[in-house]
């Protein structure tokens, strides 16, 4: 049977719509299965004013049939078979006449009994009864009150309009009544009017010109704004997270095309764009990658007849413009370099200093990873980007635009002069910004990037602020994020452990966590994110787990580790190897660390393990070295028959405590060297398959 | 004009604009202290508001450092009110079905007087007309019933009905316009607001202002009290727009001044006030 749900609001914001339709969903849905109503269809839509379940459910509960079993047969009738005093007291308390009472025969002998029907709810009851507390209980970024309305919720409630099979559904919520009608666009075709069914709905709505349907609502706007474009030859600049905000925005969308004056043209992109985004929400439009004086916009209107939306809309946006020039012209009247001693001013965080201090310990960083990719050129590119990455906070443009940190410097600093490097790498060191933006495309601004993220992260970790599951005022975890991804990208090997260390060496004791706890945080964290990149591409979890229990040692080489296990892992010797390891791994387990002598090595197996681990060792070093993981397994998995034999002849608990702990270190040594290609023990393979533990 | 008469056809008291300098008309007494109790109340005046910060010396055509607001504040909000305000703009003669018209997400926050709102800022055709809040909190309490403020922006609703580009070429009477009315004004002020203003004897009479405050809130006369915590706020700004304020004497300041603010609130509440 048919159900539609409208909750109409004042205006909401696009993030509070969606979180409340898929709190709706899995409410109903929830609701629906505890009742046992089977639910053949639901979906959601809506728009800023409305949010709207539509569904399709069974028309009443399954019914239930119960046996009900009472007294053995020997107690409840005497015999004469007439009931005994047990046969009537049991149908009393189960309200049951006793001529209904039958015989149940069970494993353990005849007894009296009944089947009892219940017949299942009306899905009407159940939906009457469950909506106000559903919607109650609907929870949004932000919530409000209203009026003398005890309820907390994203906006006002205005309407609510709830049908089942047709028919209003009687429920209310803090006195306001669920009826059978709805109204249309706000200015446009505010009536009200009566709905029967999910189609009359959705034909009303247009009618009355809403377009209830965010799909259809993103692609009018799309088909109107290549209209607009196809006579200019022009291109949208692509802002996928204006536009989602603006389908959501509008009921009923017109796009529009307005015009600024030429002499705009002069200011770039970046900052006519955010000039367009930020307050008006327009869109820049560009032709071959450059900004042509238009500008697209999304109106919430049938039309503009006469042009005075777009006019009103030039007019505003005239005046903003006016606004970034003035601040681009006065930006520019003072040099990137004369501005740098203001940054003493700019807080960076209460404990942890200002900008000034910053940027010299990102010249310590950039200086500390240039020279230990042995890359000179790039120090010194770098350190002039780390001198001047931070200055454009002082500007105006910035100050009014702070999206447009790190840009605005390194358009700046390309207007100064400066090499194109070095205005890049400013440019760039924010990025990425979110976690599927674009990557510096500079190798000085990738580690620009790194140095900058990997200071915050240890300068908050070093204060003791903690990420949790909700809480991330600095944004760590997209840092932690930008900095894997650049590594991996680049295919950086850089120890972090020594990158995590210089960089809490940079803020010269001002931290209050000693250097080892902060390493020992930065590397869970660290491999917390890596996780979240590598489960993310696809690989499997228990191969994510043994290449990062192999240790941090630098975060391309987790990578390498882990495409390493994933290419052998269909290797026939795969799966026997890991169960060997997975045994050397349990015997070890909670033994202290005894020391190897190999002269006490008596058996002939011993012996040979001994000397073929030695070579293997041997060979396996430099392999391992330069993060060859792919060539290095192999190489360990001959390890696989010498271990067979020993465990096959060798007794590993022999009486004698020498030998006995002898042998433990033998284990040992090749348990350290196993560890340092992957932690196998965390490897699942088949025939001990367990489910995974979160 | 026809502000004032529409919404005093809505049951709503004309009171006269507050005599001292603030940064919004929310922050008058007709507000800030009407709104704290759970009687009932309307109410809807002119303010001129002052925002040191904004002064561009009369050269940009849309900010200026003194403007006017027109405030209208509803305790219990209605349930229409959105409609009786878009009514409002249609008794200015101002046609919507050929304009748009939005209601963007806009939460407002005043930390120095304790408190925020829920609500959004009211587009039209890209100018952003009037402010649009649902009050949730003032002076550090939970408000219920909940109040809800209008606040037109004047100037730029009356440069879009003039059509206007340039907040000075708007014709304040006939033969009177925008710019000799204030041009003068905005050019010395904002000379004095960013370059003039001596900083220690702001500082001076800040802590002279929080000392006054501080003084009546333990007498109990609360209403000179706020009067001082008001100037507090002022002098506060033009400290900041003569840049003498760092980011974390910025949030300490604020402090104070909210719970000198926060004190009033609670003793008003609490039925301590002499008044």
């Amino acid at each position: 049977m048919e159900f539609l749900l409208e909750i109409n609001t004042e205006e909401m914001p696009a993030s509070h719509i969606k979180a409340g339709l898929s709190q709706l969903k899995d409410k109903i849905e929830k609701e629906l299965q505890a009742n046992h109503i089977s639910c053949l269809s639901m979906e959601t839509e809506g728009t800023c004013r409305r949010l709207v379940v539509v569904g399709n459910f069974a028309p009443k509960q399954e019914d239930s049939e119960e046996v009900v079993v009472g007294p053995p047969k020997a107690v409840a009738f005497a015999a004469d078979g007439s009931p005994t005093q047990a046969a009537v007291g049991f149908a009393r308390s189960q309200k049951a006449e006793v001529s209904k009472l039958d015989i149940i025969t069970t494993l353990r002998g005849e007894y009296v009994g009944f089947k009892k029907m219940t017949k299942g709810r009306l899905t009407s009851e159940v939906l009457a009864a469950a909506l106000p507390t559903i919607i109650t209980s609907l929870s949004f970024p932000k919530m409000m009150r209203w009026g003398e309305v005890n309820l907390r919720f994203s906006r006002p409630i205005k309407r609510i309009l709830c049908l089942w099979g047709g028919k209003p559904l009687p429920c209310s919520i803090e006195g306001l009544k669920a009826g059978g009608q709805t109204s249309g666009h706000k200015l446009h075709s505010p009536r009200a009017f009566r709905v029967i069914s999910v189609r009359d709905y959705r034909s009303g709505l247009k009618k009355n010109r809403v377009i209830l349907s965010a799909e259809e609502r993103k692609s009018m706007i799309l088909r109107q704004f290549e209209k607009r474009l196809r006579p200019l030859q022009a291109q949208l600049y692509p802002d996928d997270e204006l536009l989602e905000k603006l389908t959501y925005d509008v009921e009923y969308p017109y796009a529009f095309l307005g015009e600024f004056p030429h002499a705009y043209l002069r200011l770039p992109l970046e900052v006519l764009s955010v000039a367009m985004r930020e307050g008006q929400k327009l869109f820049s439009v560009v032709r071959e990658g450059r900004q042509v004086p238009y500008f697209l916009g999304v109106a919430d209107a049938l039309g503009d007849r006469k042009s005075l939306i777009r006019r009103g809309n030039e007019r505003v946006l005239k005046a903003r413009l006016e606004d970034a020039r003035f601040f681009w012209e006065q930006d520019l009247k003072v040099t990137l370099v004369e501005r740098a001693a203001g940054l003493k001013q700019v807080i960076f965080q209460e404990k942890l200093g200002h900008y000034g201090d910053k940027s010299a310990r990102l010249k310590q960083l950039v200086a500390y990873i240039s020279d230990r990719l042995d890359e000179r050129k790039l120090k010194n590119e770098a350190l002039q980007a780390a001198e001047l990455c931070k200055v454009d906070l002082l500007t105006d443009m910035v100050r009014e635009f702070p999206s447009l940190q790190g840009k605005m410097g390194g358009l700046y600093a390309r207007e100064e002069g400066y090499p194109p490097t070095v205005s890049r790498a400013v440019y760039e060191h924010y990025q990425p910004v979110g976690l599927e933006d674009p990557l510096p495309s500079s190798s000085a601004g990738a580690l620009l990037s790194i140095a900058d993220k990997i200071d915050s992260i240890v300068g908050v970790v070093g204060i003791g602020i903690q990420v949790t599951g909700s809480s991330d005022p600095f944004g760590l975890r997209r840092q932690a994020h930008g900095i894997c991804r650049i590594a991996l990208d680049r295919k950086l090997h850089l120890s972090f452990d020594d990158l995590v260390g210089t960089a809490v060496s940079a803020y010269g004791g001002i931290l209050e966590k000693s250097k080892q706890e902060i390493i020992e945080l930065c590397r869970a964290f660290f491999g917390q994110r890596l996780r979240f990149i590598y489960e993310g591409h696809g690989y499997r979890y228990d191969l994510v787990g043994a290449a990062l229990g192999a240790g941090l040692d630098s975060l391309y080489f987790s990578h390498l580790r882990l495409k390493a296990l994933e290419s052998l892992q269909k290797s026939p010797d795969f799966e026997p190897f890991i169960l060997m390891a997975k045994r050397v791994n349990n015997i070890l387990r909670g033994l202290p660390l005894y020391p190897l002598n190999p002269d006490l090595l008596i058996e002939k197996q011993e012996k040979e393990l001994w000397s073929s681990f030695s070579i293997i060792k041997e060979n396996t070093r430099p392999l391992i070295a330069a993060g060859d993981f792919v060539k290095t397994q192999p190489l360990i998995f001959r390890l696989q028959a010498p271990l067979g034999d020993f465990f096959d002849k060798v007794l590993v608990m022999a009486e004698d405590r020498k030998i006995r702990q002898n042998r433990l270190a033998l284990l040992q040594a090749i348990g350290r060297l196993l560890l340092e290609i992957a932690d196998f023990s965390q490897v699942v393979v088949e025939g001990e398959k367990k489910e995974r533990t979160i | 004009m026809s502000l004032q008469k529409y919404w005093s056809d809505q049951g709503c008291y004309l009171a006269q604009p507050y005599d001292l300098e603030v940064g919004a008309g929310t922050m008058t007494p007709d507000t800030f202290f009407r709104v704290l109790d759970r009687r009932p109340w309307r109410v809807s005046y002119v303010q001129p508001s002052r925002r040191p910060n904004d002064g561009r010396f009369g050269e940009n055509p849309h900010r200026v450092q003194k403007h006017y607001q027109y405030q209208v504040i509803i305790k219990p909000s209605p349930s229409d009110i959105q409609k009786v305000y878009i009514d409002s703009l249609s008794n200015l003669g101002i046609d919507l079905s050929v304009h748009d018209l939005r209601f963007d997400e806009d939460d407002w926050e005043s930390p120095t007087i304790g408190a925020w709102g829920v609500g959004w800022q009211v587009v039209l055709d890209g100018l952003e007309i009037t402010q649009f809040t649902y009050f949730q909190q003032a002076g550090g309490i939970e408000l219920f019933p909940v109040p809800v403020e209008i606040t037109y922006g004047l100037e730029r609703l009356e440069m879009f009905l003039e059509g206007k580009e340039n907040i000075f070429d708007l014709d304040w009477s006939g033969d009177v316009s925008y710019r000799d009315l204030r041009l003068r004004e905005e050019k010395e002020f904002s000379e004095y607001n960013f370059n003039l203003a001596d900083i220690g004897r702001l500082r001076e009479s800040f802590s002279l202002a929080k000392a006054e405050a501080s003084m009546l809130i333990d007498k109990g006369f609360l209403l000179p009290a706020y009067d001082m915590c008001l100037k507090c706020s002022h002098l506060f700004n033009l400290l900041d727009a003569r840049g003498a304020i760092s980011v974390t004497e910025r949030v300490k300041t604020i402090g104070e001044i909210r719970s000198l603010v926060v004190r009033i609130a609670q003793k008003y509440c609490a039925g301590q006030g002499r008044g």
